[in-house]
């Protein structure tokens, strides 16, 4: 037997238009944390889809525990002790999440002898088990869509150590959670090491990486770039081989210049439809050349916020003033033509349309004007004129070009797409929730590089990001939000990364 | 770099089949038309259980729409009688597909196009088609009458949908029902005819079609309804592909969410949206009521407003395959009623022909994929045979 419990060799996988996987070969060894790095569409996802059985290569071979297998169904991967969590979850939002673990490998008992039943019970007791021994708190009995997302990765968990999993697949598994639950996510892959399984990181992620993987592979563009252990490289070199050039961490800022205010919010109360006050009596205001950031723990209001002002949710009471004019009862459309531009928390429910294609996404707010459109009839060529101008800019990697359906897209060339279809707006006000969530360190440089050459060119700018180290490299003043209040606002030199922590928690007021 | 997907080695018939069924571009026209084949085959198996010659039934169909002649036909009758009356009821179906069309592209389902059918119907019958206005007044009115009255109902649909978050199937199913008793109502206390028990039939003058016409021997109805249906076709897909209204339409019927973000106002669009889906009802309405039947039998709701759901689906919600799939459709439907005549098989056939074409191209996902896992499975083979 071979010293690797799974061996991909000469594997080479084509989609129309794009070579996502070129002669790969790579090895795995039973009981270590072995990482995939590489930028978005670099292939990391397709290689595991087909260990996983979601795809079968064109080229080359697999073999698990040495002995050579065709996956063509991920019941056939199960089959072999092989789990993935996927990076979108794949559950069944009404069901509970031990009749989502159960799910297709229900335990069958027997009323009487003949009329079979599901023994909910037992599985209940045997996922409380599992949750123990591994340290995944879930409580059996409560319904999916009721609970966060961090605990629908647990259940996502759960679900492959039920099936007796060994293999785990994790797919970029901390793209959706917050710092807490990061780190929370990394002690249970550990835990899960410990007691012997083999665990599959995908992942654009450095410092995860440096934390607890063991092994490391880097893709760029569909090729293995390097294996590397991961105790003997820095952050900087996998940064480096996985961009293909030398990497700056930290963004050149300089000095800021402020004009006049351009975005006034007061008193601003948002009521969700729970009726509980989420955002309650907020003020602020940006001003010209002045990137303002609120940094706080997801679930805190930010959003709302954002909402409330990009003309999504009515807010209870307040005002929201744009260069001035009160805009609180403006039409969305009227508020973007006012000079706005938001980057949406959720790209694919919000930010794009998955069915059409990336010129008609990337002209979504603009369509009914010129170039797009005269006199109410669309002119094509406009849309595609516009969308290849702002493919080669923001570097939007598709299969087909302009006319590519988004859903084919990766999520992190969504998301660019998002970010340049907003900034060639030139709005004055710039929102940006989440504007590098999922990206990798490439692409995440490059939007940094935009949204401060928007602050220079004068622009107000509203950040709104889970990561503290993008809030404190980028923001000029910073409001920390808690429970829906902004605890303190303060230009971003006065404030250190604990203090703003501290604020977060709502530990220090 | 190959981008291509490998094509199945060898050049049968059987691989091409499976080469077309699978891809990108061919397997929206591969799709249908192996539905078709495959529900052709599973009819003529049904009239081999029935005892019947399935050739002379699939050839009764041709002969009763028109497209075969038949061995004899009765005085001032020929084919192109039979050919022209099959366009006569052609039109509305091929409206009402436009219709259901329009409201799927706007992520709606106009359930309720029968009742609007029968409201724009009635209205143009009492209002024009009693009136005795000459035939260059009254044919105008009567369409202006039959959009009129449908988009009204649609809109009504739309806003319920709009403001109150009604589903619109419940809404115009309702509607179907509210529709067909008022109509049965006034028919049947101002305008039944005592015999027939039918509404009065409708003044020649306002008939979308014209009477009397004499070819040979042949007297003909001329229906003017499949030239509004042929420009509808051409009307609703410029509305859906190159207008800004259409590119609303779809973002709303595609994700709700991402279109009001994007700043179109929804409620409108889905008004909208309905409203034309409507006005295309009407049309199909005025051109059944009022040009091909000329009369109304109350409390009955045209089974066409539902096939039309059929034929919108079997075309792919597409304008364009609209038309070829209404033409199978109606050539069962129409056909049927000679076919049942000369082979003695119940013309309710016809229904249980377009419920299986239905439920053949409803598999057409399932299609593509066996023909995907042959492919596979045959490259694969290839593969080994190469290396050996």
């Amino acid at each position: 037997m071979s010293e690797y419990i799974v061996e991909m060799r000469h594997i080479t996988k084509r989609f129309p238009g794009i070579v996502a996987n070129d002669d790969i070969s790579i090895g795995i060894k039973k009981g270590e944390i072995f990482a995939f790095l590489g930028e978005n569409g670099a292939g990391k996802s397709t290689l595991m889809s087909m260990l996983f059985g979601m795809y079968e290569p064109d080229e080359g071979e697999i073999l698990v525990r040495g002995e050579k297998v065709k996956l063509s169904s991920s019941n056939e991967a199960a089959a072999l002790n092989i789990g993935m969590v996927h990076q979108h979850f794949k559950l069944v939002d009404n069901y509970t999440i031990a009749e989502n673990i159960i799910l297709g490998i229900e335990p069958i008992k027997k009323i009487g002898g003949f009329i079979p039943y599901v023994d909910c019970k037992g599985a209940q007791e045997k996922i409380r088990e599992l949750s123990k021994a591994y340290g995944l708190e879930v409580d059996p009995c409560q319904i999916v869509e009721t609970v966060n997302v961090s605990i629908q990765q647990r259940v996502e968990i759960l679900k492959m150590l039920y099936r007796e999993a060994e293999i785990l697949i994790f797919d970029e598994p901390t793209a959706v959670l917050t710092p807490q639950e990061i780190q929370y996510l990394l002690d249970i892959m550990e835990e899960l090491r410990n007691k012997g399984k083999t665990i599959i990181l995908i992942t654009h992620k450095l410092e995860e990486i440096k934390r607890i993987a063991d092994r490391c592979a880097i893709l760029r563009r569909g090729k293995l770039v390097k294996v590397l252990n991961v105790n003997e490289t820095t952050t900087q070199e996998m940064a480096n081989l996985m961009v293909g050039r030398e990497v700056v961490f930290e963004q050149e800022k300089s000095p800021a210049n402020f004009g006049e205010v351009l975005l006034e919010v007061e008193d601003l109360t948002v009521r969700n439809e729970d009726k509980f006050d989420v955002v309650k009596n907020v003020n602020f205001s940006i001003r010209r050349g002045e990137i303002f950031a609120i940094a706080g723990v997801s679930g805190n209001g930010q959003i709302e916020i954002a909402d409330a002002i990009a003309g999504l949710i009515k807010p209870q009471k307040g005002a929201i003033k744009l260069k001035g004019k009160d805009i609180t009862d403006e039409s969305i459309r009227r508020r973007t033509e006012d000079g706005m531009s938001y980057i949406p928390e959720d790209r694919q429910r919000l930010g794009v349309i998955l069915d059409f294609s990336l010129e008609d996404n990337l002209a979504i707010k603009r369509y009914y004007r010129e170039p797009f459109s005269q006199k109410g009839i669309l002119k094509r060529e406009g849309f595609q004129k516009f969308a290849e101008e702002l493919i080669d800019r923001y570097d939007i990697r598709s299969g087909q070009g302009a006319k590519t359906t988004t859903r084919s897209m990766s999520g992190g060339n969504q998301q660019k797409a998002i970010v340049a279809r907003e900034i060639s707006l030139e709005s004055d006000l710039m929102i940006f929730v989440q504007p590098t969530r999922g990206l990798d360190i490439g692409a995440i440089e490059n939007i940094q590089k935009h949204i401060l050459r928007e602050r220079d060119k004068g622009k107000a700018v509203l950040l709104i990001s889970l990561e503290l180290d993008e809030v404190m490299s980028l923001a000029d003043t910073i409001g920390v939000i808690y429970n829906g209040e902004l605890q303190k606002i303060s230009p971003a030199e006065e404030l250190t990364t604990n203090q703003v922590g501290e604020y977060m928690m709502g530990v220090k007021s | 770099m190959n981008a291509k997907k490998e094509r199945v080695p060898g050049n049968g018939l059987g691989g091409r089949i499976i080469n077309a069924l699978d891809d990108d571009r061919l397997s929206q026209f591969a799709i249908p038309v192996v539905s078709i084949i495959l529900t052709i085959l599973a009819a003529a198996a049904l009239l081999l259980v029935l005892g019947k010659n399935p050739a002379t039934a699939m050839t009764g169909f041709l002969r009763g729409s028109g497209f075969m002649m038949k061995p004899i036909y009765g005085g001032g009758q020929s084919m192109l009688t039979d050919f022209l009356s099959f366009l006569g009821i052609l039109a509305p179906m091929l409206l009402a597909a436009l219709g259901i069309i329009i409201g799927m592209k706007s992520g709606m389902f106009n359930i309720g196009m029968a009742g609007q059918m029968l409201a724009a119907g009635f209205i143009a019958t009492v209002f024009v088609g009693y009136s005795g206005l000459n035939a260059y007044l009254a044919k105008p009115l009567v369409i202006l009458l039959g959009i009129l009255t449908g988009g009204l109902i649609g809109a009504i649909i739309g806003f319920l949908k709009y403001r109150f978050n009604i589903h619109e199937v419940v809404s115009s199913i309702m509607f179907n029902y509210i529709i067909s008793y008022i109509v049965a109502f006034f028919i049947n206390t101002y305008y039944k005819d005592i015999i027939t028990r039918s509404s009065r039939v409708c003044s020649a003058a306002s008939r979308l079609s014209i009477t009397g016409v004499t070819w040979g021997t042949s007297k003909l109805t001329l229906p003017l309804g499949i030239i509004l249906a042929l420009a509808g076709v051409f009307l609703v897909k410029f509305l859906l592909d190159r207008t800004v209204v259409g590119f609303e339409m779809k973002a709303v019927g595609l994700n709700r969410d991402c279109a009001k973000y994007a700043g179109v106002n929804v409620g409108k669009s889905i008004i909208l949206a309905m409203a034309l889906s409507g006005v295309f009802g009407g049309l199909a309405g005025v051109t059944y009521y009022v040009g091909y039947f000329n009369s109304i039998v109350p409390k009955e709701l045209a089974s066409l407003g539902y096939d039309s759901i059929a034929v919108a689906l079997l075309g792919n919600i597409s304008p364009i395959g609209a038309i070829f799939s209404s033409i199978l459709i109606t050539i069962f439907q129409k056909g049927s009623i000679y076919m049942s005549s000369t082979v003695g098989v119940p013309k309710e056939i016809a229904s249980v022909i377009t419920g299986i074409l239905l439920l053949f191209s409803a598999c057409g996902t399932y299609m593509r994929y066996l023909a995907r896992r042959q492919r596979e499975r045959l490259a694969d083979k290839a593969k080994k045979e190469g290396v050996q």
